[in-house]
């Protein structure tokens, strides 16, 4: 279970020190998957990050009372000079475990990231997918109670993802997920439930359809203003 | 997934970050082991020439001989100079880790300082090997006291590292500073003038500098008969060593966030 209480955020900077997240209160059941929606800028990955422990809220408290694991992203998380192979390997040792257990994950992200000789070069040689595939099965090595995703299935190709998806699949049940995702498909394939983050505030929904519905009229509402060059 | 405790935890990041800079560090560029040796003997055959040579002075400086006192100079304040430099790049380099929640921009650069301690710890037992065979006299004469002020300078350039990685990752300019003081350290220090030679009314001003103690302080453990200032104190030097250890972690615990934000 994962309780957010009265949390608000902001950064510091120079100019505009504004609000990010507002006075959010939410209780994620175990179990339960989960999709963040919300337009650009909104805060939905800022939200990731601070129930990852990536970051601390300005104000109020964030309990995690389940393993959750680092935020599966686009960018982050390896040293581009080191190969894929050792990059796991520090993960790895950072989660603990003797070199049975190191040997074990090691092996399984080979075999999940199925980017074949590759492992053993430098990751800054490799290709987005690449990474995504490489990032995304050394997650899963990791039994979790709760696996956070920020659009880290986005640059997969279409094998990857169907393989990404049978994954996730597979834990319902054991695990569950809270992912930032603008692919309707997905949010809809793997969550239950929906959180819509809009004006700094986070909606929760029993059912991902209404969140998905709410955010889609909120867009229509506004006016779409297109600047025309002259 | 099994409940650790936060030491054991911290002993699989630490154990983790080790063995990946310990490679870094050693193997990805592969000159680095030469220049670990190579750039303090092409410093000390430098120094040496301008000594002899360009000024033609003896070749005893109050009761140690100029080539080993100059060496052990030298090797102290690279341990002290390295760890501090490394400290400040260090949160810096590893910035894409922190995404592991459990990697704290503390644990970069405890364990870096633990590394450059080792390696620079290595590269002078080498040098006192080679300097027995060369017939050098690089045998300390009182092997305790010279550990003890090794340690105490490896300890203060770890204290320094933690007050500045901390600083520079809030106001960067700080880095530059250090960058531009590291070489007039040097000469402050009485790395390659002996302190002993400047005017009595400069002398309170260089026993200001805790550096300064360090490497008299291991100079006294290598010549026996060396002969020093009066004021320098083992004591002094701690203080610092305890004062700056202290701010540094208290910087770190304070603005883990920020650091990890930058």
């Amino acid at each position: 279970m994962i309780k957010i209480h009265k949390m608000w955020k902001r950064y510091h900077h120079h100019i505009a020190n504004d609000w990010i997240l507002k006075d959010i209160n939410l209780i994620i059941p175990p179990k339960v998957s989960v999709g963040l929606i919300g337009h650009n800028g909104a805060g939905k990955s800022t939200l990731l990050r601070l129930i990852a422990g990536m970051d601390s809220p300005t104000r109020g408290n964030i309990w995690r009372k389940c393993s959750v694991s680092w935020p599966i992203g686009l960018s982050g998380g390896f040293k581009p000079s080191m190969t894929g192979r050792q990059n796991v390997k520090f993960v790895a040792r950072v989660m603990g475990g003797g070199d049975e257990e190191i040997q074990r994950v090691i092996a399984f992200v080979q075999d999940f990231a199925e980017i074949g000789k590759s492992f053993d070069e430098p990751v800054q040689t490799y290709s987005s997918g690449m990474q995504a595939r490489l990032r995304f099965g050394l997650s899963l090595a990791f039994d979790f109670d709760v696996y956070l995703s920020d659009e880290a299935t986005a640059v997969g190709d279409k094998a990857f993802k169907a393989k990404a998806t049978k994954a996730f699949k597979k834990r319902v049940g054991k695990s569950s997920l809270i992912i930032v995702s603008h692919s309707e498909g997905i949010i809809k394939d793997l969550c239950k439930a929906g959180v819509w983050v809009h004006d700094g505030k986070a909606r929760w929904y029993e059912d991902v359809n209404e969140a998905l519905s709410d955010y889609t009229d909120s867009l229509k509402n506004r006016t779409i203003k297109v600047p025309t060059s002259s | 997934m099994k409940k650790r405790t936060p030491w054991q935890v911290t002993r699989a990041v630490w154990y983790a970050m080790f063995m990946r800079e310990a490679v870094a560090r050693t193997m990805a560029d592969r000159m680095a082991w030469f220049w670990m040796l190579a750039e303090p003997i092409m410093f000390v055959t430098a120094m040496i020439f301008v000594r002899t040579v360009i000024l033609g002075r003896t070749r005893m400086l109050y009761n140690a001989d100029f080539v080993p006192w100059l060496i052990v100079g030298l090797l102290g304040f690279f341990l002290f100079r390295e760890n501090m430099m490394r400290s400040l790049g260090a949160v810096e380099a590893n910035s894409g880790l922190f995404a592991y929640r459990q990697v704290k921009p503390v644990d970069s650069v405890l364990v870096r300082c633990f590394l450059e301690g080792i390696l620079k710890s290595f590269i002078l037992v080498l040098f006192i090997l080679g300097g027995y065979l060369l017939d050098l006299k690089l045998i300390p004469d009182l092997a305790l006291e010279a550990m003890f002020a090794w340690v105490s300078l490896w300890l203060l350039g770890l204290g320094i590292g933690l007050v500045v990685s901390a600083l520079a990752g809030l106001v960067a300019e700080v880095g530059i500073v250090v960058k531009l003081l590291s070489f007039p350290l040097m000469i402050l220090s009485g790395v390659i003038l002996p302190v002993t030679m400047l005017p009595y009314f400069l002398q309170p001003y260089v026993l200001m500098n805790p550096i300064a103690h360090g490497i008299e302080l291991l100079r006294l453990g290598f010549f026996e008969h060396y002969v020093t200032l009066p004021g320098i104190n083992l004591l002094y030097l701690w203080y610092w060593i305890i004062g700056t250890v202290t701010l540094g972690l208290m910087l770190h615990i304070r603005f883990e966030m920020r650091l990890k934000a930058q």
